[in-house]
């Protein structure tokens, strides 16, 4: 089954627009221990939903995606953000994103994970404010040994 | 700001990770995984019943090291992994870094990690900032 998910590569969500409004931002900074910066700029962190949800999908849709097999089967490889501007509260963005990458592979205990890298990049009027990839394991149940091969 | 190769970033502690916190996350990411709000969910998986932080939370401590340090806007790369990212609620955890790098431009080279009981290998980043970035 994990085979076919190469399938995915290029996969690209709808896209859309993302506006972070001063109450999310209150209430996400909050959420941090820090206190709200100045002159409307929103905590960095927001750079890890914004993204996903701007796209138009969401984490149970990039679970799914993957045929995760239970919400706990996910781990994560790394996340990988490149920050051209501040991302700033009441600014309309675009986003993008989609599937550059999936890789099959074993872990140190020999199971099969598939290994996917989601890239997002959002963007202001004329100009790039961010880009995030996101790469997830998706565990799979099965343990074959390294040296094994699956029969 | 002088910045010098093997400098100390000063460290920024969160003394007790929050569940009410984690509650309003979810809330904000729209993530539906009950591992962070349900500490129920957490005992029936044989992890006691504590929730689990969310992987950005724990970010989140590092980049407020890094911009009470060097300023708001100075992130201008992050690159994270996640060792053992296992940060249940009521945990104190300290963010921790310092300097590996500085080139002629300004770029200040990082790495990043969170301790628990002085413990590090939770979540880590190495980490680019410019210290020049304080445009908004």
């Amino acid at each position: 089954m994990s085979e076919s998910l190469t399938n995915l590569i290029g996969h690209q969500f709808p896209g859309g627009e993302y506006l972070i409004e001063h109450w999310e931002n209150f209430l996400l900074t909050d959420c941090t221990g820090a206190d709200l910066m100045a002159s409307g700029v929103v905590h960095p962190i927001a750079l890890f939903h914004v993204p996903i949800i701007g796209a138009q999908t969401s984490i149970a849709e990039m679970f799914a995606l993957g045929q995760a097999e239970s919400d706990s089967s996910i781990s994560i490889e790394s996340y990988d953000w490149h920050f051209h501007s501040p991302l700033k509260e009441n600014v309309r963005y675009s986003v993008t994103g989609g599937v550059i990458d999936v890789q099959l592979d074993l872990d140190e205990g020999g199971r099969r994970y598939d290994l996917i890298t989601f890239r997002f990049e959002i963007a202001g009027a004329n100009h790039p404010v961010a880009t995030t990839e996101v790469a997830w394991h998706y565990n799979r149940g099965t343990t074959i040994g390294a040296h094994q091969s699956e029969s | 700001m002088k910045v010098n190769v093997g400098d100390t970033i000063p460290p920024w502690t969160m003394a007790s990770v929050s569940i009410e916190k984690m509650k309003t996350m979810a809330a904000i990411l729209r993530d539906p995984n009950p591992v962070h709000w349900n500490r129920k969910t957490v005992a029936a998986m044989g992890m006691g019943e504590r929730t689990i932080n969310q992987g950005p939370l724990g970010i989140s401590y590092m980049v407020n090291m890094l911009q009470a340090w060097a300023g708001e806007n100075c992130i201008q790369h992050m690159h994270v992994t996640f060792p053992n990212p296992l940060i249940l609620d009521e945990d104190e955890i300290i963010a921790r870094g310092q300097v590996k790098a500085v080139d002629e431009d300004g770029l200040v080279y990082c790495e990043t990690w969170l301790e628990r009981n002085g413990e590090r290998g939770l979540i880590e980043a190495e980490v680019t900032l410019n210290l020049h970035n304080k445009q908004v």
